[in-house]
C-alpha cells in the first residue's frame, strides 16, 4: 500500500477498495476514537487531577492515574472488540424501485472472543452478539430510489465495546448491488390492443366484468379491483377477480406502445403489464429497442423482462 | 435509537452510588447525608414503582431544597466539605433523572469525583481498597451498559481484568509524574473552618484522630549550632486548670520572676506562618523577648494580634534553666483536682511511691510504669467518653501525647507535686539545603511540667517513655505511624502480635511511600535513578509507558486467536509442501481456486488436495465446526506428500 494511499482519509468513513472476498478486519481496517462519553470521561480525569494538585492527595493522583490508564487500555480492547472477525458478502435480491433492498452480510467470529454489542450500520444500523466461535448472517436493508444497479455502499461495523469510551469501526466496501426494476405504474391501463398470431381480431381487450369471487391482493393487482368496503372494514387487502381475465391467451408488450411522456415512464408501465400479465398467467412477448423475446412466460422469462426493462 | 433501560444496570449503578457514599456518613452533615440518602432510597424503590418516581415539578423542588440545603450548611462551593457535600447532592439530585445511557454515564462520573473526595479525609490501606473495589464496580456498570447480552459476573470480571490491567501504567504514572506544590492561591480554605493547629484547650478521650498535616507552622534558622532533638521542644499554651476531661489556661498574668539560665544560649530568627492564634512557638525555654512581644507567668509567647503574614522574630532561648520557687497562687492552681480522686488511681500512685518517695523516684517509677505495662502509641486512639484519665490509664491504654501527658500530670497532682501541661510543638526537620528547621502542624505535641524543690519547672516527657522514636527522630513520618514502632517495643509472644506488627509496617510504609510521597521524595527517589530534571523524567515516563504497552499488546492482541491460526497453520503447511512444485498461494486466491490449480499440476493427488480443502474451507467459512475437523485437517496435512 502505498504511503498517500494509507493517510487518504476517506479510509476512515468509506473504506478500502470495494472487493468481493472476505475481509478479516485488522488493524488496517479497524479505527479508534473516543466518543462523547470518552471525552467526557478526560474531563473527569482532568478533574480529578484538579483536585489532586490542590489538596496535594496522592491517593487522588491515583486514582485519576487510574482511570487515565484504564482509558488508555481501553483502546486495545476496543480493537479487540472487532479485530479478528472475517465478514463476507452474501446474496442481495432485486427489487422494484422504492422498495427496500436487502443485502446478506456474513459475520464469522473464528476467535474465542465473544463479541458483544456490534452495531452493523448501512442506512439503518443493527445490533448484534456473535459467540465465540459462531457466525451471524443478517440482512441490511436500503430503500431503492432509481432503477439500474443500487450499490450497499459502505457497511460499517462498529463497537463501543467494553466501557463505551471509545467507538472502533471498521468501513467494509464490497461489491454488493442489488438489481433495481424500474417502479411498476400505477395507472392502470389495459394491455396493448393488438395481440399476436392466434388471438382473435378484435377481441375485447377489456376485462371481463363476470364477478367470480374474491382473492388476496397480490402486488401487480389494479387498485381498481381492491376490495374498498373489505379494506375499510379492516379485513385486508382482496382483490376481486372477473372472469374475463382468463380470456386473453397471449399479449405483446412493446416499448414502442407503452404509453408515458419520457422514457422512465413508459419503462414503469411496460413493468406494470410485466407483472401484471405473469400474475394473470398470459403467455407475453416483450420488446425493448435493441431487444426482443419471444413469448413465453414463467419466472425465468419474467426476470429476463424485468432486468431488461432495469438496465435500459 | 434508545436502549432500554434495564434495571439490573439501575440496581447495580445504584448500589455502587452507595456504597461510594457511605463512608461519608462520617464527614458530611447528617442533614446532607439523610438529604441523599431519601434522594437514593426513593430511587431504589422507583426501580420497581416506576409510577412513583418523582415528576418534573417534584424535581424541581428537590432541587431547590439541596440548594437551600448547601447554603444553610455552608454558603460556598469550594473548599473540600462544600465541595463534597455539593457532588453528593448533585450525584442525589441526578439519580432523580435517569433517562437515557447520557444520565448513566453523567452519574457514574459524579460518582467517581464523590469516591475521591474520600482520599481528602481517609487514606487508609483499607479506605483505598474499599474505594478501588467500588470503582471496578462502576466499570463494570459501564462493562454492563455496553454489552448486548448483560451477564452481571461476566461485566465484573472485564472490568477487573481492565482495572489489573490498567494498574501497572497507572503506578508508572504514580510514580514518575512530577509533584509540584500548588501555589497559595489555589489553596481552598473552607470559610468556616479553622486553620489546623494548637487549640487553647485539650480534650484527649474526645479526639479519635489526629489528623497531622504537613502544613508548615515556622521555621527557625539558628544563628550557630542547633539544639539536638531531644531538646527541641517549642512552647504554647500552658493548660493547668483540668476538669477531669478538658484542660484550660488560665488567664494571663505578668511573670512572677526570670528563670536563672545557664548552659549555651540559643540565638535563633523564628518564622512564624500566618497563623490563627497570636502564640509563638520560643524554645524552652526564651529568655530574650524583643518588644512587641510579651511573655506569660507560663513562659508562653505571644504577638499582640495574631497576623495574616509571616512574621519573623530574634530571639534566644537557654535549654538549662532554673525557674525558681513558686508562690502559693501557683502551687494551688497546679494542683488542682476536679474532685477526689478515685480507690483505684490513689491505689497506682501508692503502688508507685508517689505518696511516700521522692517526687524524683515517683516520675521514674510513673515513666517505667508507662514503658513497662501494655501502654501503646497511637494517632488513632479509642473514644473515651467517661473518665477519661481513669479508662485510659486502666483500660485502653492507647493514645497519642495527650493522653499521656495528661494522665501524667494528673498522677502528680494525686501525689501533691505540682504538675501542668505544656503544649506546642516537638522536634522539626533540618531542612539541609536552608539550614533551617521546619516545624509543621504534625510536629505538635504536649507534654508535662512538674515543680521541684530547687530546679523550678522540669519538663519531663511520658510520651518519649512509651515512643521515643517519636522524640529522637523528629519527623513527621514517624509522627503519622509511631503506632507500628510503639506496638514494636512489646515482646510478640503470639502471632496476633506478630500480625499487628506487620500491619504496622505495612502502614508505615503505605504513609512513607504512597500518602507522603511529595516533591521532595520523589525528587531523592528519582534521582538514585539518574533522573534529575524534567527532560530525563519525561523520557523515561515515555520508556516505561511504551514497554508497558507493547508487553500489553503482546498480552492481549498476540495471544489470542487461538484456534484460528492453528487451522491457518495447517493450511500454510500444506501450502508450504505445494512451494518446491512452484504451487504459490497468491494473496487473495481463495482455496477453492488453489486447489483447481493445484490439481492440474498434481493430478494424482486429487483426493487428497480435495479433502484438506474441504475440511479448510469448512472449518474456517463453515456454521458447524468441532474440535474433531481441525484433528483431520491436521492429520491430513501430516500425511500428505506431494
Amino acid at each position: 500500500m502505498k504511503l498517500t494511499e494509507r493517510f487518504r482519509l476517506s479510509r476512515f468513513v468509506a473504506g478500502e477498495k470495494a472487493i468481493d472476498t472476505p475481509v478479516t478486519l485488522n488493524h488496517r481496517r479497524i479505527f479508534i476514537l473516543p466518543t462523547l462519553r470518552g471525552l467526557g470521561f478526560v474531563l473527569l480525569i482532568a478533574l480529578l487531577l484538579l483536585i489532586a494538585f490542590v489538596y496535594n492527595n496522592n491517593l487522588t493522583y491515583m486514582l485519576a492515574f487510574l482511570l487515565a490508564s484504564v482509558f488508555f487500555v481501553t483502546i486495545l480492547h476496543s480493537y479487540k472488540a472487532l479485530a479478528g472477525l472475517v465478514v463476507q458478502k452474501g446474496r442481495s435480491k432485486a427489487v422494484f424501485a422504492g422498495e427496500a433492498a436487502g443485502f446478506d452480510i456474513h459475520i464469522n467470529n473464528p476467535t474465542d472472543l465473544q463479541r458483544q454489542q456490534l452495531q452493523v450500520t448501512q442506512q439503518d444500523s443493527q445490533r448484534l452478539v456473535i459467540q465465540a466461535q459462531g457466525a451471524a448472517h443478517i440482512t441490511l436493508y436500503s430503500i431503492t430510489q432509481k432503477r439500474g444497479w443500487h450499490t450497499a455502499g459502505t457497511v460499517t461495523l462498529s463497537s463501543t465495546y467494553p466501557l463505551g469510551l471509545f467507538r472502533a469501526w471498521s468501513p467494509i466496501r464490497f461489491g454488493l448491488k442489488a438489481l433495481v426494476y424500474p417502479k411498476p405504474a400505477l395507472i392502470e391501463i389495459p394491455f396493448p390492443q393488438i395481440s399476436l398470431a392466434g388471438a382473435q381480431q378484435g377481441f375485447n381487450q377489456k376485462r371481463g366484468d363476470d364477478f367470480q369471487g374474491l382473492q388476496a391482493y397480490q402486488s401487480g393487482d389494479s387498485i381498481k379491483h381492491i376490495h374498498w368496503k373489505a379494506f375499510a372494514k379492516g379485513l385486508g387487502v382482496f382483490s376481486k377477480q372477473y372472469a374475463g381475465e382468463q380470456s386473453i391467451e397471449e399479449i405483446r408488450l412493446d416499448y414502442d406502445q407503452a404509453p408515458g411522456h419520457s422514457i422512465e415512464e413508459r419503462l414503469s408501465q411496460l413493468c406494470r403489464w410485466v407483472v401484471d400479465a405473469e400474475q394473470a398467467g398470459i403467455t407475453y412477448s416483450f420488446a425493448l429497442p435493441g431487444l426482443k423475446l419471444p413469448p413465453d412466460n414463467g419466472l425465468a422469462h419474467y426476470q429476463k423482462c424485468l432486468e431488461a426493462l432495469a438496465l435500459f | 435509537m434508545k436502549p432500554e433501560l434495564d434495571k439490573n444496570i439501575l440496581i447495580f449503578l445504584l448500589s455502587s452510588v452507595g456504597l461510594i457514599v457511605l463512608p461519608h456518613i462520617y464527614h458530611i452533615p447528617a442533614a446532607v447525608f439523610g438529604f441523599f440518602g431519601l434522594l437514593f432510597s426513593w430511587r431504589f424503590i422507583g426501580i420497581w414503582k416506576q409510577k412513583w418516581l418523582p415528576n418534573k415539578p417534584v424535581i424541581f423542588i428537590a432541587v431547590v431544597c439541596g440548594i437551600a440545603l448547601l447554603y444553610n450548611q455552608h454558603q460556598g462551593l469550594f473548599g473540600r466539605d462544600a465541595g463534597t457535600q455539593l457532588f453528593i447532592i448533585a450525584l442525589g439530585l441526578k439519580l432523580m433523572e435517569i433517562k437515557t445511557e447520557r444520565d448513566l454515564y453523567l452519574i457514574t462520573y459524579f460518582a467517581f469525583i464523590v469516591a475521591a473526595s474520600q482520599f481528602l479525609y481517609e487514606q487508609s490501606i483499607l479506605m483505598t481498597a474499599y474505594i478501588l473495589l467500588i470503582c471496578c464496580v462502576l466499570l463494570a456498570t459501564l462493562v454492563y451498559i455496553n454489552s448486548g447480552k448483560a451477564q452481571t459476573l461476566s461485566a465484573i470480571k472485564t472490568a477487573v481484568i481492565i482495572t489489573v490491567q490498567a494498574l501497572p501504567i497507572a503506578l508508572a504514572l504514580f510514580i514518575l509524574f512530577p509533584r509540584i506544590d500548588a501555589p497559595k492561591w489555589m489553596l481552598l480554605n473552607d470559610p468556616h473552618q479553622a486553620r489546623a493547629g494548637l487549640s487553647d484547650s485539650m480534650e484527649p478521650g474526645s479526639i479519635s484522630d489526629l489528623g497531622g498535616s504537613d502544613e508548615l507552622v515556622f521555621r527557625v534558622k539558628f544563628a550557630s549550632a542547633i539544639p539536638p532533638p531531644r531538646l527541641r521542644y517549642w512552647r504554647g499554651p500552658v493548660l493547668t486548670y483540668t476538669d477531669g476531661k478538658r484542660w484550660t489556661q488560665i488567664a494571663f498574668q505578668k511573670p512572677m520572676r526570670s528563670p536563672v539560665v545557664t548552659g549555651r544560649a540559643y540565638q535563633y530568627k523564628l518564622l512564624m506562618e500566618p497563623q490563627d492564634k497570636n502564640w509563638i512557638f520560643a524554645l524552652d525555654m526564651p529568655v530574650e523577648i524583643p518588644s512587641p512581644l510579651t511573655i506569660s507567668s507560663a513562659y508562653q509567647l505571644s504577638a499582640v494580634d495574631r497576623s495574616d503574614n509571616r512574621t519573623e522574630y530574634d530571639l534566644i532561648s537557654y535549654t538549662d534553666y532554673n525557674t525558681g520557687p513558686i508562690n502559693l497562687g501557683e502551687y494551688k492552681t497546679a494542683t488542682q483536682l476536679p474532685s477526689e480522686p478515685s480507690d483505684k488511681i490513689k491505689q497506682l500512685v501508692a503502688q508507685l511511691h508517689g505518696f511516700d518517695s521522692a517526687p524524683d523516684n515517683f516520675i521514674n517509677r510513673l515513666l517505667n510504669h508507662f514503658r513497662v505495662e501494655d501502654f501503646h502509641y497511637t494517632l488513632t486512639p479509642p473514644l473515651i467518653e467517661e473518665n477519661p484519665i481513669e479508662n485510659f490509664l486502666f483500660k485502653t491504654r492507647y493514645g497519642f501525647c495527650s493522653h499521656y501527658a495528661s494522665a501524667f500530670v494528673y498522677l502528680m497532682r494525686v501525689a501533691h507535686i505540682p504538675a501542668r501541661v505544656v503544649t506546642g510543638y516537638q522536634g522539626g526537620e533540618l531542612n539541609k539545603a536552608g539550614d533551617f528547621l521546619e516545624i509543621r502542624q504534625a510536629d505538635a505535641h504536649a507534654w508535662a511540667e512538674v515543680w521541684l524543690n530547687d530546679k523550678g519547672w522540669v519538663r519531663v516527657d511520658p510520651t518519649a517513655a512509651i515512643a521515643p522514636e517519636r522524640i529522637e527522630q523528629s519527623s513527621s513520618i514517624d509522627w503519622h505511624t509511631t503506632y507500628g514502632i510503639a506496638a514494636a517495643n512489646v515482646p510478640a509472644y503470639n502471632w496476633l502480635k506478630q500480625a499487628r506488627q506487620l500491619w504496622g509496617k505495612v502502614d508505615y510504609n503505605w504513609q512513607r511511600w504512597v500518602i507522603n510521597y511529595d516533591n521532595k521524595s520523589q525528587a531523592n527517589f528519582l534521582s538514585s535513578f539518574g533522573i534529575n530534571d524534567l527532560k530525563t523524567l519525561t523520557y523515561w515516563m515515555i520508556a516505561v509507558i511504551a514497554s508497558i504497552t507493547a508487553v500489553l499488546c503482546w498480552f492481549l492482541l498476540y495471544h489470542k486467536s487461538k484456534s484460528a491460526d492453528k487451522v491457518l497453520s495447517s493450511y500454510n503447511r500444506f501450502c508450504k509442501k505445494l512451494v518446491k512444485h512452484g504451487l504459490i498461494r497468491n494473496a487473495g486466491e481463495g482455496a477453492k481456486d488453489y486447489a483447481e490449480r493445484v490439481k492440474t499440476k498434481l493430478p494424482a493427488q486429487t483426493a487428497d488436495i480435495d479433502q484438506i480443502t474441504a475440511v479448510f474451507i469448512k472449518l474456517r467459512f463453515g456454521r458447524i465446526v468441532t474440535g474433531e475437523d481441525l484433528q483431520s485437517l491436521k492429520r491430513l496435512v501430516d500425511l500428505f506428500r506431494a
